[in-house]
């Protein structure tokens, strides 16, 4: 399983992004929106009773990702019109404001290790990803625990916080470098 | 009449002086370039919390630099009222035992100025100036001298600094 430190792979997949008409799909990719975070979480099967909750939990908490330079991307091997028909069916799902992506031939799960063995579907796994493509953050659960969101919003603002003000320099020490 | 002198001509006869310093400070002909001016000068009235020192400045500065600089004035301002306090803490206290747990505080954004570096580092130095904090004042002397401003620079800046917190308790002398 790649963890802290290695490159999160490449990807290129089909996503459920909206419900309106001729706008459902889009394809996103490891190379959108360059310089941001990224925070990319996996569940196993869509339509399940877990999955749901957690997935409408990234979505309030969206706003604070974004306030944070951090994009959201959920996961699954389910296709793209099962994740579509998951959102028109679902109450909590419908107004989803990140993409739903579709690993349909389970190429990133299996890059990143996070391939259940027995079901063949992904692992609940959350991972942090920073603006230079390396995973900072991740955490695995067995298929039927839940994630606890506001942990992850945690994670990120500690990734994120240094104290980088020259306030901070102490006797002897060389200054930032201003130019 | 620009905006700054509108608001200038309410200053109060006794502090006749802090209103005609103002006109001399933000005036051109010094050693800062126009960004460095109104960068510092905008920074240091939201530092001061005088808003109306701030709107009037904003408008005049408008016409002179761009959107970039109002934003990395505030921005400054913003994080020197919070670091001036933690920092200063720490100085004062001077126990190692603060000075070495993480302050745990976002301050992203002094990295990542919309406009130059070493000109935001000006603005939280003149803030810092303002609000009051020797050894951030010291630290950020340093890094902006350092990062190519001159000594008459630093000293220009830091008499707008002055006369712009002059400029607000004036303003609110009833």
């Amino acid at each position: 399983m790649l963890t802290i430190g290695d490159r999160f792979p490449a990807f290129k997949l089909k996503a459920a992004v909206s419900l309106e008409k001729g706008k459902e799909f889009e394809v996103v990719s490891n190379e959108d929106q360059p310089g941001k975070w990224k925070v990319v979480f996996f569940w196993p099967k869509d339509f399940t009773f877990i999955c749901p909750t957690e997935i409408a939990a990234f979505g309030k908490r969206n706003r604070d990702f974004e306030e944070r330079d951090a994009r959201v991307l959920g996961v699954s091997t389910d296709n793209e019109y099962v994740h579509l028909a998951w959102r028109k069916n679902h109450p909590d799902l419908k107004d989803l404001p990140f993409p739903m992506l579709s690993d349909l031939k389970h190429d990133l799960v299996t890059a990143l290790g996070i391939k259940h063995p027995g079901e063949g579907v992904a692992m609940r796994a959350t991972y942090i990803v920073d603006p230079d493509n390396v995973i900072r953050f991740v955490s695995v659960t067995d298929l039927d625990v839940g994630r606890n969101v506001d942990e992850v919003v945690r994670v990120l603002d500690a990734l994120q916080t240094d104290e980088l003000c020259p306030c901070n320099w102490h006797k002897g020490e060389p200054t930032l470098n201003a130019a | 009449m620009s905006a700054i002198d509108l608001l200038a001509a309410e200053i109060v006869e006794p502090a006749r002086d802090i209103k005609l310093n103002l006109q001399s400070v933000l005036g051109a002909g010094g050693s800062l370039t126009a960004e460095q001016r109104w960068g510092v000068a905008i920074a240091c009235a939201v530092a001061a919390r005088n808003v109306r020192l701030q709107v009037a400045l904003i408008a005049d500065a408008r016409n002179e630099v761009g959107p970039a600089v109002v934003e990395d004035a505030v921005a400054a301002a913003a994080i020197m009222g919070m670091n001036n306090v933690y920092y200063r803490f720490r100085h004062h206290i001077e126990k190692p035992s603060y000075a070495d747990r993480p302050a745990r505080l976002r301050m992203n954004r002094l990295v990542k100025p919309a406009a130059s570096k070493v000109d935001f580092e000006l603005y939280a130095l003149a803030a810092s100036a303002v609000i009051g904090c020797d050894w951030c004042m010291r630290s950020h002397e340093r890094v902006v001298v350092e990062g190519g401003l001159t000594e008459e620079q630093v000293h220009d800046a830091i008499r707008i600094a002055a006369t712009i917190n002059g400029a607000a308790i004036a303003l609110e002398v009833a």
